[in-house]
């Protein structure tokens, strides 16, 4: 890319940068030719570890200042799961949504409102919450997904402010004080794993079982979009990203699939939002601000937007590191937006891209190309040049 | 006709690109649209293919109107395009790219990749390399290749010469009358009216969103005015590459909203 020979100064940091995500690359090519039982030996690893993370020892290192259990869950999990949702659509079709956290709101009202009202228990809740949520996701996308690039970024801005103040306004569900008394997950079992650890019993005070319902969730969703991903809706959604008239002329029909992505992030980001409202006992609109939306958004494309396991990290480091550095108080938010805004000159495709999107990247095309459609101006070139 | 346009008229916003066209193209033939920057050939492109809406005016096809029918439909009834700027998807192979030209369809595809890359044995080297990677010419012919996997009745090819060195453009020509031969309908809008008239039967030239003359292509080679406009005319200038300097050329504003490369 041009820009990136003319930036003076950061010669060095780009060095370094090099030495540390080279082997990232390497990595992706090597489990690009990895055998089956490999994988499924990562995979397997993967899950363990994951389970085993949240014991004191693991803590004692990763949030020396906070109980890392509680982090485990928020923001930690609750990111990888919002992020994974949100790879599907920008990622996955390259549509730049900055409302996502729309989606989330709404998963945690209905869990919250269905809950307190209805009474009813949170695995009824939470198919009822994914089908309202994608469902407001199509609502959303209808109108506006004729919209492109930045066009389309400005409205999904809109509509995830839109959900916040009618929240914030509307006394039927508690206006800016939320809901309280929000009930839990019903206990699935009182079994004790180890001591002092009930995995299937959801109360106040240990924060292991949430989480672990967020793990499971994650693998249920992980597995979902990786099978989208390879199947003919994948095909159609790399299409989209890489170039939507070419797509729209190889027969692929550009509105509905645009549709389709919309609805299933928005699904997984209100299974996402009705976990967090079972936990959490009470939600206020106050949860879900503009600057949620904007940190998912930071880590897909920190992690490498499009691809699974980057996203992942993506999110992790998000929402890990500055309850890390919590030691620095508020120096940690700038030192963190000076990493991101690092990150994005030395290696804007992200820690861990896709062969796929370097590729794109290369070109300017996919979402970092934002092939806004702006009429009038493209007009007037056709008009006046004659 | 296999292909008619009467009086279309397109929009951007508030302004006309099209004023009113009218085209046709039969069964068999190369036909070329010929005409500055901005003179509205790429829009009339996309008009056919779908993808910008008309504001008045029809668009029949076989016989049938389309005007009203979304671009991945038409491509099923047969318009296959290999857009502006080439439009490739870079970060696909180029097997999986000629193989997005054959998503809409049913059934196997492997006789239709083999005699693309008979077409262009050139493909056939790269089949394992990302598109985005690809020289200027290997990306336009795959552009058509995977237009042609469409199985269009018509073919619309949108300034396949666009940036190419001379001896690639005869190259793409060259492939483009082979492709004709082998059945399928050309409409060709080029910018390159000398290569492009010796290419075609029949051609219509364009200014800001008019037809302004159509004829046989032999005839507009012939005719003074063209000659002047967009072949160098009088000034002694003859050859390929030098369409773009006519008087009114207004330089090189890509025109369109094609991708940015």
């Amino acid at each position: 890319m041009s820009h990136s020979k003319n930036t003076t100064g950061i010669g060095p940091v780009r060095a370094a940068m090099r030495k540390i995500t080279t082997p990232f690359d390497e990595m992706r090519d090597w489990w690009g030719r990895a055998p089956g039982w490999v994988r499924w030996t990562v995979y397997g690893l993967v899950i363990v570890a994951a389970l085993l993370a949240p014991s004191d020892s693991v803590g004692a290192f990763m949030s020396p200042e906070s109980d890392w259990a509680t982090i485990l869950f928020y923001p930690i999990g609750v990111f990888v799961l919002l992020a994974i949702g949100l790879n599907v659509v920008v990622g996955q079709a390259g549509l730049l949504d900055l409302g996502f956290v729309a989606f989330f709101a709404i998963g945690g009202y209905v869990m919250a409102v269905i809950g307190t009202e209805l009474g009813w228990n949170f695995w009824e809740i939470i198919v009822v919450a994914v089908l309202i949520s994608s469902l407001s996701g199509i609502i959303l996308g209808a109108p506006t997904l004729r919209l492109r690039g930045d066009y389309l970024a400005i409205v999904t801005l809109g509509f995830g402010e839109i959900v916040r103040l009618v929240a914030q306004n509307t006394d039927a569900i508690g206006g800016p004080r939320g809901i309280n008394s929000i009930p839990h997950p019903p206990d699935m079992s009182d079994i004790e794993i180890i001591p002092d650890l009930q995995p299937f019993t959801y109360g106040v005070i240990d924060p292991r079982p949430y989480y672990y319902l967020l793990v499971a969730l994650c693998v249920l969703v992980i597995i979902f979009a990786r099978r989208l991903e390879k199947s003919r809706v994948g095909r159609a959604w790399a299409a989209i990203r890489e170039d939507e008239d070419a797509a729209e002329i190889m027969g692929v029909p550009t509105f509905r699939f645009k549709l389709l992505a919309f609805a299933i992030g928005a699904a997984i980001g209100g299974a996402t939002g009705t976990v967090f409202a079972a936990k959490m006992i009470s939600i206020v609109p106050n949860n879900f601000p503009f600057i949620l939306s904007a940190t998912i958004l930071a880590a897909v494309v920190l992690g490498g937007s499009g691809n699974l396991p980057g996203v992942i990290l993506g999110a992790f480091l998000v929402g890990w590191l500055p309850e890390r550095f919590r030691g620095f108080e508020d120096y940690r938010v700038l030192l963190f937006g000076g990493v991101l805004v690092l990150m994005m000159i030395v290696r804007p495709q992200g820690l861990l891209p896709s062969r796929q999107r370097s590729a794109e990247f290369a070109e300017g095309s996919g979402m970092g190309g934002m092939g806004a459609e702006v009429a009038t101006p493209t007009a007037k070139a056709e008009v006046s040049s004659r | 006709m296999l292909l008619e346009l009467k009086d279309v008229y397109v929009h951007y916003g508030k302004i006309e690109a099209i004023k009113g066209i009218s085209l046709e193209v039969a069964e068999g033939e190369i036909v070329s649209l010929i005409g500055a920057n901005g003179a509205g050939k790429t829009t009339t492109l996309k008009t056919i293919s779908g993808l910008r809406p008309i504001s008045a005016g029809r668009v029949l096809f076989d016989g049938k109107d389309i005007s009203r029918t979304p671009g991945h439909v038409r491509v099923l009834r047969g318009i296959g395009q290999a857009p502006e700027g080439r439009g490739v998807f870079p970060g696909m192979t180029v097997q999986e790219n000629l193989q997005m030209g054959a998503y809409a369809r049913k059934g196997n595809t492997a006789g239709d990749l083999a005699e693309m890359y008979d077409l262009f044995p050139r493909l056939n080297e790269r089949r394992a390399q990302m598109a985005g990677t690809l020289s200027g010419g290997e990306q336009q012919m795959l552009a058509i290749g995977r237009a042609l996997m469409t199985k269009p009745k018509v073919l619309l090819l949108d300034e396949p010469s666009m940036g190419l060195a001379p001896k690639l453009v005869t190259q793409i020509f060259s492939i483009i009358e082979e492709i004709n031969h082998r059945g399928t309908t050309v409409l060709l809008v080029e910018q390159n009216a000398q290569q492009a008239l010796q290419l075609a039967h029949r051609a219509y030239v364009l200014e800001t969103g008019h037809v302004v003359k159509s004829a046989s292509a032999s005839q507009l080679l012939d005719d003074p005015e063209v000659r002047a406009a967009y072949l160098g005319g009088d000034l002694g200038v003859d050859g390929a590459g030098e369409a773009d300097a006519t008087p009114n050329g207004a330089g090189r504003p890509t025109g369109g909203d094609a991708p940015a490369q």
